[in-house]
């Protein structure tokens, strides 16, 4: 009896010591809780959209099949898959998000990529410039792009509205599927990711081991050889994450869609939530298991990345291809002139857009008369419905665009931070204990809602938080949470990364000299690492500063600046939506610039550092 | 996590399996629908959801609030509107924009009667219908964040929305006395107006169109809000298979040339079937034929003001499109941009068919409205005065409910001379001589939304529209 509760006593205590121990380091304690917190965040939401799909909807579809007003059935599955409508409601729009999201993922490495490896690899002109403008796209809100494209592209004869800019002034049609459908949106798309494939492709490339190439060389091999077989495999890592990042974002993409005339799974969401809400919510499911197939090719392409180890960053000696004289400037000429209408133009655009007299109307330009501008949309400061005002006041004076950047501001900031720290930590934890299972999963389930597609991610977390217990719906708490939660891997991947170039050795000499982990964090590892750290508190900054499919379920219009921006756009404001686009773009650039200035981070050096 | 998912997707592929057997169709949905679509006769049938009698014992907090409040003039439910909601936040959402418009007149209102009064407000409009799902959402809370709400679509009004207790329908004294009736006797929901979308096409070509058919004629495209995005647009197409409506589509058919009836009558022939399919009366054929044509043509837009920006353009030649009339209302002349580009076909002489169609924009107070006195309050100011309704009243193509109103809208706005030139005899701009919504409902032959008739044929006559293939320009 003694000797069993003294077994006992020493189970526990064994136990009790284990538990210390594991507790003692504090990554550990940082996976624990993060592993919770993050389980409850991502899982939640699932479930409660897969609850949304049994459930039936008072006055829709399922209600009407089953002849109920509450409770569930599985109604919603036999409509979606087996009704004479699953061609037009499922698979059309499932193989077109499909087509859309390879064909952004394929614009976007090969737009990114080239350039990437022009002004790393090479000794291209004018570099920095190059350089910078070439992110602007992904700063700027993704359909905005889309409606410069109309505006370019669009005529009487082949779209059935007004004539564009280039119809207007040189008389030139673009083709059918030029103006609308999938080729503009995955173009749209790949221009606004490319800076994804640009900024990891090009960190390879800045950092890679040119001895490999120059033996190459020296042993005589043909240069497409070593591209093929040595330069390539060497950026495959950074093409596969670009694939990862771009094709669950270009998957749950609704403005470009629904702007220029796609039917997607996202906007075939929008269209049905009305009539169809549970089978809607079945889309957006499926988008979901997209998001979790990506992330099981991503644990299969980190196994694979085993033998890319050449990637070290230890060779300093970058060789850099002479592109001649000419070339250098020749190619770098074309990039200007392709960055002006991806960068400059859209600017230019929504600069002139604020002093039209109509949405679109450019007589100015057709009869050099200045005097069809007018700077009405900036300067009305009464409340009026003449002259195209719509009840809204100039830009100047427009309480809703202005509380709503400052709304913008605040849910930024917050999921900034919050991301940005939680994200760090992770990274950290992560990097620390890479073969621990817990560990994986904790690294697994804050990359996931990244992976998922963002109207996807919205309409789960709208389900959630908007019941009689907790209603979160249209506040900046629920904006922050998703926002947070869906923006944690750009810290935690930048974080794991870089945490992963550092030897233990430094932290643990630390801990010998009984330096407390607060310490050792903010004195030594997070300074050594202070670019790429501060890269994922920026980017979850910027991105969330613009993201429009993300919140779109979760707040009304004005709330935030996306939102109040799309509103403007649907309505045919374009005078508004220029502004606040302009207004996105100078904050971006404000922030940029002073994280630069004080800490030396900047945009384009990115994911990863 | 990994057998989570895995649980998930097999219950996923469970249901993909259970599909081969389920689902035998059952009758649902709503069966009745409310009166006040028709506004300026106000109708005292009894509406949907209101068959059976509110036991007063169960009236909620804010229906015994409406109740109070339906016996009191706007000026004593002004008083109640300044002792509840005096320095406080209101907030309103609706399909329409100029709500925002309307609450600083309505808090100028009550600063005449005390001048201390404040009020802050916020006035959302949102799109592609979530403001249904804003509301459901809010109905959730205790206290809601929004008073009140104007909002457009009777069968989604009547199935999401009063049917599940989220929106109650307050009648003012003043508003039902002018309708000839009493708040008790009236039994539909409450319409602040009837707004118009009508068929405008560009003239600076030679294109004309004077027949309905000719807008689903080959080739043609016309510019309209997708039927998705908007539901009242789906609605429209409903109420096109009621019987008479159907029976101005065969009239207007019967006015074309015999080469015109050749193309379109092959397509009437095989809707025959569907129309006898979905039980629908005699001419039916024919409004399939032209809904078929239409969704089959139609060039999807995001909203009425690209759609107006683009036709008043100089350079859209042969353009038309179906869309709110008072979108001209926000057009400003230049150089390439006139309201003269364009004709509204109902106006034009030996124009056959319809003009347009017409829907009601409701008015309701949200059943947890954290200010029920001020939203019933704001809502009798906006129909039952012309500084209430002005908002809407200055803009052709709005009709207010309240004859009186209407009537003085008219008075101050001479919307029926207002594409006249300062003059007042030379016409200015043609289009924008409004001709009002009795010439509207007779010659101009304006589908009324029928809210009753669009939940019937929802899931018959929307689901056969649904298995249309919508054009699109790829």
């Amino acid at each position: 009896m003694e000797q069993s509760s003294k077994k006992k006593a020493g189970k526990f205590t064994i136990m009790r010591n284990k538990v210390a121990t594991y507790l003692s380091k504090p990554y550990n304690v940082i996976l624990l809780l993060m592993g919770i917190v993050l389980s409850f965040t991502t899982i939640a939401p699932i479930i409660a959209i897969v609850e949304d799909t049994f459930k039936i909807h008072p006055g829709t579809i399922d209600a009407h099949l089953t002849g109920q007003s509450s409770g569930y059935s599985v109604v919603n599955y036999v409509d979606l898959f087996t009704s004479r409508m699953a061609k037009s409601n499922l698979w059309t729009p499932l193989l077109n998000t499909v087509y859309l999201a390879v064909g952004t993922c394929i614009v976007s490495i090969l737009f990114g990529g080239i350039v990437a490896f022009l002004i790393t690899r090479t000794d291209l002109a004018w570099k920095k410039y190059i350089s910078s403008i070439f992110i602007f796209p992904y700063i700027m809100p993704q359909w905005t792009l889309a409606v410069v494209w109309q505006h370019l592209f669009n005529s009487n004869k082949i779209t059935g509205t007004s004539n564009g800019l280039l119809a207007s002034l040189f008389g030139i049609n673009m083709p059918i599927w030029w103006c609308k459908g999938l080729f503009p949106s995955l173009v749209v798309l790949g221009l606004h990711y490319a800076p994804f494939a640009y900024i990891l492709i090009g960190g390879i490339f800045r950092n890679m081991d040119a001895n490999l190439e120059e033996a190459a060389t020296i042993l005589d091999t043909p240069k497409w050889r070593i591209m093929a077989r040595i330069t390539l495999p060497m950026v495959k890592p950074a093409i596969l994450s670009t694939i990862l990042l771009v094709f669950g974002s270009a998957m749950g993409s609704y403005p470009v869609p629904h702007y220029l005339g796609l039917t997607t799974l996202s906007t075939k969401y929008v269209s049905m939530n009305s009539k169809y809400t549970g089978e809607a919510s079945i889309l957006a499911i499926i988008m979901m298991i997209f998001g979790v197939a990506i992330m099981l090719l991503n644990q299969l392409s980190l196994t694979s990345r085993k033998s890319y180890t050449t990637v070290t960053g230890k060779s300093g000696q970058i060789s850099k291809i002479r592109l001649g004289r000419a070339g250098r400037c020749i190619i770098a000429l074309v990039l200007v002139f392709l960055t002006f209408f991806t960068s400059i133009f859209p600017i230019v655009s929504f600069g002139f857009e604020t002093f039209l007299p109509n949405p679109g109307d450019y007589s100015f330009l057709y009869t050099g008369d200045f005097s069809n501008l007018t700077t009405k949309w900036w300067v009305t400061a009464e409340n009026i419905t003449e002259n195209g005002m719509y009840g809204q006041m100039g830009i100047l004076y427009n309480k809703t665009i202005w509380n709503a950047f400052k709304g913008t501001l605040l849910v930024s900031i917050a999921c900034s931070l919050l991301a940005g720290t939680i994200g760090t930590l992770v990274g950290y934890a992560v990097s620390k204990n890479r073969r621990d299972k817990w560990t994986n999963y904790v690294n697994s389930v804050a990359f996931l809602p990244y992976l998922m597609p963002s109207i996807a991610v919205g309409v789960a977390y709208f389900i959630l938080f908007s019941n009689k217990y907790v209603n979160l719906f249209n506040t900046y708490t629920l904006l922050i949470i998703v926002g947070t939660v869906k923006y944690i891997p750009f810290a935690s991947r930048s974080s794991l990364n870089s945490m992963l170039q550092l030897s233990n050795e430094i932290e643990e000499s630390a801990i010998i000299l009984n330096v407390p982990w607060i310490k050792r964090m903010t004195r030594i590892i997070i300074p050594i690492q202070k670019s790429s750290i501060i890269s994922g508190y920026l980017l979850p900054f910027m991105t969330c500063l613009r993201e429009l499919s993300l919140f779109m379920l979760l707040c009304v219009q004005g709330f935030i600046l996306s939102t109040t921006l799309d509103y403007f756009d649907e309505m045919g404001l374009y005078a508004f939506s220029s502004g606040i686009n302009l207004i996105l773009i100078v904050t971006i650039l404000i922030f940029n610039a002073i994280v630069n200035k004080v800490t030396g981070a900047s945009l384009d050096k990115g994911i990863g550092g | 996590m990994k057998k989570l998912l895995a649980l998930l997707l097999t219950s996923s592929m469970l249901v993909s399996l259970a599909a081969c057997g389920g689902g035998g169709a059952a009758q649902g949905g709503s069966t009745a629908q409310p009166a006040g679509s028709t506004a300026q006769t106000a109708e005292t049938t009894e509406p949907a959801g209101t068959d059976t009698k509110v036991d007063e014992a169960n009236l909620t907090a804010t229906q015994k609030i409406i109740q109070e409040a339906q016996g009191m003039s706007l000026e004593e439910l002004a008083a109640k509107a300044i002792e509840e909601s005096n320095g406080k936040m209101f907030y309103g959402v609706g399909n329409s924009s100029r709500g925002k418009s309307a609450l600083p007149l309505f808090i100028s209102y009550l600063q005449t009667i005390d001048p201390s009064y404040t009020m802050e407000f916020e006035w959302q409009q949102p799109k592609n219908n979530k403001i249904f799902d804003q509301l459901t959402a809010d109905s959730l809370k205790d206290t809601g964040t929004f008073a009140m709400t104007l909002i457009q679509d009777g069968n989604q009004i009547q199935s999401k929305m009063v049917q599940p207790g989220i929106l109650d329908t307050f009648i003012p004294k003043d508003w039902a006395e002018a309708n000839g009736t009493t708040p008790d006797a009236y039994k539909g929901y409450l319409p602040l107006q009837t707004l118009n979308k009508v068929f405008e096409y560009n003239n600076t070509g030679s294109k004309t169109y004077d027949n309905v058919w000719d807008f689903v004629a080959e080739g043609e495209h016309g510019l309209f809000m997708d039927i998705d995005s908007e539901i009242v647009g789906k609605n429209f197409l409903y109420m096109l298979t009621r019987d008479d409506y159907a029976a101005w589509m065969k009239e207007a058919f019967e006015a074309l040339s015999d080469d015109e009836k050749a193309y379109f009558q092959p397509v009437i022939t095989e809707m025959e079937t569907d129309a006898a399919d979905l039980m629908l009366g005699p001419d039916a054929a024919y409004s399939l034929a032209w809904i078929k044509l239409w969704v089959e043509s139609y060039n999807a837009q995001t909203d009425d003001g690209p759609i107006c920006s683009t036709l008043v353009d100089a350079s859209a030649t042969d353009q038309f499109g179906l869309l709110v009339y008072s979108k001209l209302r926000s057009v400003e002349e230049s150089a390439t941009v006139s309201v003269n580009n364009i004709n509204v076909a109902a106006y034009d002489d030996g124009y056959e068919g319809i003009g347009g169609y017409g829907y009601c924009h409701y008015l309701f107070v949200t059943d947890n409205s954290p200010l029920p006195w001020t939203a019933c309050a704001f809502i009798a100011y906006m129909t039952c005065t012309a500084d209430g309704f002005s908002a809407w009243g200055k803009d052709m193509g709005g009709y207010s409910s309240n004859p009186k109103v209407l009537a003085e809208n008219e008075e101050i706005y001479h919307h029926m001379t207002g594409g006249m030139a300062e003059d007042g005899t030379t016409v200015q701009f043609a289009a924008k001589n409004d001709r009002g919504y009795e010439w509207w409902t007779t010659d101009g032959k304006l589908v009324l939304e029928d809210p009753e008739y669009c939940a019937s044929v929802a899931f018959t006559v929307g689901s056969w529209i649904e298995m249309l293939t919508k054009y699109s320009a790829e």
